[in-house]
């Protein structure tokens, strides 16, 4: 039991003032600092924790796995952090291995920190010890230590680093406690004031694992991989039982497997995980409403027309005025009043239930579903994510670590129906299908028919995971991981403050940087004359035959072109081209310009006159689940698999299923709407 | 304006083309530009011809060579295989086992002749000392691969035959030590095969057939055959690999049955000619081996190894996750339909497929502890 963390405050070398999160530029530094460990570590909070939320994120070069690099600085020197992918071994079986491998023997830190979980001080030290066979200059970093003392838990940390011959500095990140004693540590095993002597196991094997001549009776595969492992298992097992004692009772444990045993029931496992998710939906749903009418009542009601009047006074020219304010102004603000409150309650309620541990319970629930389908469990979770932002969700199937899955769950994300597409299904659903039962019925009748088309993507995400597991994606790797780790009570507000900064962010920043560019192409082509009409009536012109074949027609086709940045703007963009196409008067805001209108009857009115029936309602519920993904989608794509090819496969996947399946429910609608009045 | 122009254009473009044509026809002088285009469209005729059936080297010639090659090197193989199994090649033989015409089979050898890869002593047809190291580097080329589908790709064991059919051709001496490099040198098959090393050796094949192995004695798989087909498939639904022990518990004319761990199985006589296997040194203890996919909830079993039929990766991923002989492992609870199941290893809650528990072999301990 260290004496630790309270006397902090009083110490000479307690120095958090010193402690300045540098910006962006990573290139003038004085130590290099690696970060490793086991995966579940606590190693990203490790990493925030020490670099503030201002890192930069890319890939390892010529790999498609995420590196993240931040600096600090520390009495004087800067640090730069390179945060390395969570790995159980260095012997370099997977990339993320090899990438370990490769940056601590080549890249040569002058630190190497390990993050090491002191619940599971056996299996973390296993990594410790093979990185001591590269390199002296190591910190072992014991995380975790509030659940340790949780569990009953005793780490005799200074027994331990006798034993390694390496510091070892006992923190818990997650309160930020101990991380001064670190910052120390590490600048002084940098500076080398602090020499260790690291204790090796003299297995030859992590050094050079290439060469390996085999003896013509050596029948056994992996024989010289199971002896290194063993080799420093065995050590690990030791040290951790030297290092390790165990309280009486435990009684947290059981509260554990209790728990465990409940949720993954036979009877309880799955009412449970459909309540808690439905749960989640609910609550994104119901809250964003009002944030959501808010915000558009002041980007749009209050913000555009003041812009308008200012412009004007300002002198500034019609169209510039047109093409700015009302194009790319309006598209942002639409896209952030609609985007941005589902995302702002979505992320961190989703978060929250990942902090707690619960969703890994999900995945090992539902992974017997996936296997028949030639996917992994986990992918329910990227899913689900993918029912907030399909980005986000693409983002998300870092979790899965076999090739084949990983890319699976990436192709078929974009099945999983969007925040951002909700408000088109709600809408055509309550005004098509609504209308048709009477009108106690209605509000029943369109949820369901939006859930059916939710519960639609979910089942054609089942098929083509098990057609591109069959097909294109045969040859890949696949191999099943799911560790379940143990359930720790959540920061609520640093959850918060995380998944805002992290995920919300993020999307948003990708949304508007394709938005604006979005807002001026609708305004410029609805407002472009060609030969005395407008460009977008010549597109509609063209597009209409092919859109009538698919039971839509040619604005539909060119508001969901235009809308391939966002999928919020559809319908405000439907909207003001059928207006300005069947040159209604008295409605809409002028040419390029998108709205929506309130009353429900007053937009029916306006599709009825661009000659919507209850097939186009239909067909474009349909099309707005199984069209190509947003642009921040593509784009977030072709960064996680690193290929042009599989963000064309993702591209051409679900749109040529939609032209298939609207094309068909169209010819066959036809076929027995004549038969009938025949 | 432009797209009105381009529209109706295009139109006219058609009746335009026509009406030159019969303007030249009337011998009517042809503009230099159109000679020149009727040139330029004559030469990209002739230089596509030429790259499609140029001899030797166009695109039909390469690959009329390749197929060439290709049948070279499977009468080969045949000739190797008839002279290991101490069979005498004949022109029939080779013509059945190739499904090639007598004719085609004829001119193949005569090439093989001319090549020096062949002699002929009297009716006899034999591979010379070159024939022979020809041989085994296609050998080897097809072993090589099947090693590398099995370890680093995601292939299923069906269809690595088929695989290595292909590729065994077109690996070139440099991809190919390139490739055993990559893989560390194996010197066996998935299968069990020894791969011949560069230089032209083969490690020993060993083993004997199922049929004369001796009854109720420890056994191990020392080599599945993988052709025909539908008999490998039968096998590997067995869940039968090279290293696997077993035992035959009982023989007779039309079957066979054997234990493998704790379930019993039955071959049919052709089926279980494609086994062979060798007596298991030492103590023979381990036929009968619990699974780790045996274990209830809240029992408990302590490593004693990972099956052979695990592959590389997946195997190695379990070494690091702690799975090691001694390690003791607690089943703790399973999902609500059965399948997987989470396993305390070194600390730590890891869930397994079904599948992958049934590649660890372990010894039950006895329950102490309450659940």
């Amino acid at each position: 039991m260290s004496p630790s963390h309270r006397g902090c405050e009083g110490c000479p070398v307690h120095a958090s003032a010193n402690l300045a999160k540098l910006g962006v530029d990573m290139n003038r530094w004085d130590f290099l600092v690696a970060l490793g460990g086991n995966p579940n570590t606590g190693k990203s909070t490790v990493f925030n924790a020490l670099t503030g939320l201002r890192q930069h994120t890319g890939n390892w070069p010529g790999k498609t796995v995420a590196k993240a690099e931040g600096g600090y600085e520390f009495a004087g020197r800067r640090y730069k952090l390179v945060d390395l992918p969570g790995t159980y071994s260095l012997l370099a079986t997977t990339v993320d291995e090899q990438i370990a491998r490769d940056f601590i023997l080549s890249g040569q830190p002058d630190v190497t920190v390990i993050v090491v979980d002191a619940t599971r001080l056996e299996r973390n030290l296993n990594l410790v010890l093979q990185v001591q066979e590269i390199t002296d200059r190591v910190v072992v970093c014991l995380n975790l230590m509030d659940e340790a003392r949780r569990h009953g838990l005793a780490i005799d940390d200074r027994q331990l680093a006798r034993d390694l011959g390496v510091p070892v500095v006992p923190i818990t990140a997650r309160q930020g406690v101990g991380l001064d004693r670190l910052i120390a540590t590490v600048a002084e095993v940098a500076s080398g004031k602090l020499i260790s002597r690291p204790r090796q196991i003299a297995d030859p094997q992590v050094q050079e694992p290439g060469q390996s001549a085999e003896r013509p009776d050596q029948r056994i595969d992996g024989n010289r991989h199971a002896q290194s492992v063993e080799a420093s298992y065995a050590e690990a097992a030791r040290l951790a039982g030297r290092a390790v004692r165990q309280a009486e009772a435990q009684p947290r444990f059981d509260l554990d497997r209790a728990i465990d045993r409940v949720v993954t029931s036979r009877v309880w496992g799955f009412p449970i995980m459909l309540l808690l998710l439905a749960g989640v939906f609910w609550v994104t749903i119901t809250g964003a409403n009002v944030p959501s009418r808010l915000l558009g009542t002041f980007l749009l009601e209050t913000v555009h027309p003041w812009l308008r009047e200012a412009a004007a006074d300002l002198g500034v020219a019609a169209w510039l005025r047109g093409v700015l304010i009302d194009g790319m102004y309006l598209a942002t603000a639409w896209v952030i009043s609609v985007m941005l409150p589902p995302m702002a309650i979505f992320f961190p309620l989703f978060t929250l239930l990942e902090d707690f541990g619960y969703l890994p319970r999900i995945a090992f629930n539902l992974d017997t579903l996936f296997k028949r389908a030639g996917a992994h469990g986990k992918q329910s979770l990227t899913m689900a994510m993918g029912f907030g932002c399909n980005a986000a969700g693409v983002i998300s199937a870092r979790i899965i670590d076999s090739p084949r899955e990983r890319l699976i769950a990436i192709l078929t994300n974009n099945f999983a129906l969007c925040n951002g597409r909700w408000p088109t299904q709600i809408l055509i659903a309550t005004l098509f299908l609504g209308a048709l039962v009477p009108a106690r019925l209605a509000g029943a009748v369109s949820a369901l028919a939006v859930v059916g088309v939710a519960v639609l993507g979910v089942g054609l995400t089942f098929a083509v995971s098990w057609l591109l597991s069959r097909t294109v994606l045969r040859g890949e790797v696949s191999a099943f991981s799911l560790e379940l780790p143990p359930y720790r009570p959540p920061r609520v507000l640093k959850t918060l403050y995380r998944s805002v900064a992290d995920r919300t962010v993020y999307v948003l920043w990708r949304a508007i940087v394709f938005a604006l560019p979005a807002g001026a192409v609708i305004w410029i082509v609805a407002n472009l004359q060609l030969g005395g009409v407008s460009l977008a009536e010549r597109l509609i012109e063209m597009l209409n035959p092919f859109g009538l074949v698919l039971g839509l027609n040619g604005v539909i086709l060119l508001a969901f072109v235009a809308a391939i940045p966002a999928n919020e703007i559809v319908i405000p963009t439907i909207l003001m081209l059928t207006v300005l196409v069947s040159q209604l008067s008295g409605v809409g805001a002028g040419a390029g310009v998108m709205f929506q209108l309130e009353s429900g009857a007053g937009t029916l009115a306006i599709l009825r006159a661009g000659g919507w029936t209850l097939l186009t309602g239909v067909n474009v519920m349909l099309f707005s689940l199984l069209h190509n993904p947003c642009s921040t989608t593509i784009a977030t794509i072709y960064k996680e698999t690193g290929s042009k090819r599989w963000a064309l496969v993702s591209v051409l996947l679900p749109l040529g299923i939609g032209l298939l399946l609207t094309g068909l429910v169209a010819q066959l609608w036809r076929l027995v709407a004549a038969g009938l009045t025949s | 304006m432009t797209f009105v122009t381009v529209v109706s254009g295009r139109a006219r473009a058609s009746s335009g083309w026509r009406g030159k044509l019969r303007r030249i026809e009337l011998t009517h002088p042809m503009e230099s530009f159109q000679i020149l285009l009727a040139l330029l469209a004559a030469g990209c005729a002739l230089a596509i011809a030429a790259a499609l059936f140029w001899p030797e080297r166009g695109w039909l010639g390469r690959w009329r060579s390749r197929r060439r090659q290709m049948q070279l090197e499977d009468c080969l193989k045949y000739l190797h295989t008839a002279e290991l199994e101490s069979v005498p090649a004949t022109l029939p033989g080779l013509s059945a086992a190739r499904r090639i015409s007598l004719s085609l089979a004829a001119e193949i050898l005569l090439n093989l002749e001319r090549l020096g890869f062949v002699e002929r002593k009297a009716s006899a047809i034999q591979l010379t000392p070159a024939g022979r190291r020809r041989a085994l580097l296609v050998l080897r080329a097809h072993r090589l691969w099947e090693r590398y589908l099995a370890d680093e790709t995601g292939y299923r064991e069906l269809e690595w035959h088929k695989q290595a059919e292909k590729q065994e051709h077109r690996l070139t001496p440099p991809e190919l030590e390139a490739l055993a490099a990559r893989l560390q040198n194996p010197t066996y098959d998935p299968h069990g095969d020894p791969i011949p090393t560069r230089a032209g050796e083969t490690p020993p094949q060993s083993g004997m057939p199922l049929a004369t192995a001796p009854l109720d004695t420890p056994l191990r798989i020392a080599h599945i055959e993988d052709e025909p087909e539908p008999t490998y498939a039968e096998l590997l639904a067995v869940g039968l690999s090279p290293g696997m022990e077993l035992q035959v518990v009982e023989r007779s004319a039309a079957q066979m049955r054997i234990r493998v761990g704790q379930d019993e199985h039955i071959l049919r006589p052709p089926v279980a000619a494609n086994l062979l296997v060798e007596p298991q040194p030492g103590t023979g203890v381990q036929a009968a081996q619990a699974r780790l996919s045996d274990l209830r909830v809240g029992q408990r079993g302590a490593v004693v190894d990972i099956a052979q039929g695990c592959r590389r990766i997946e195997r190695r991923r379990l070494q690091d996750l702690g799975v090691l002989p001694g390690t003791v492992i607690e089943a703790e609870f399973a999902s609500p339909s059965s399948d997987p199941v989470a396993y305390r290893i070194r600390g730590a809650l890891i869930a397994l497929r079904r599948e992958q528990a049934a590649h660890i072999l372990v010894d039950r301990l006895e329950d102490t502890r309450e659940s």
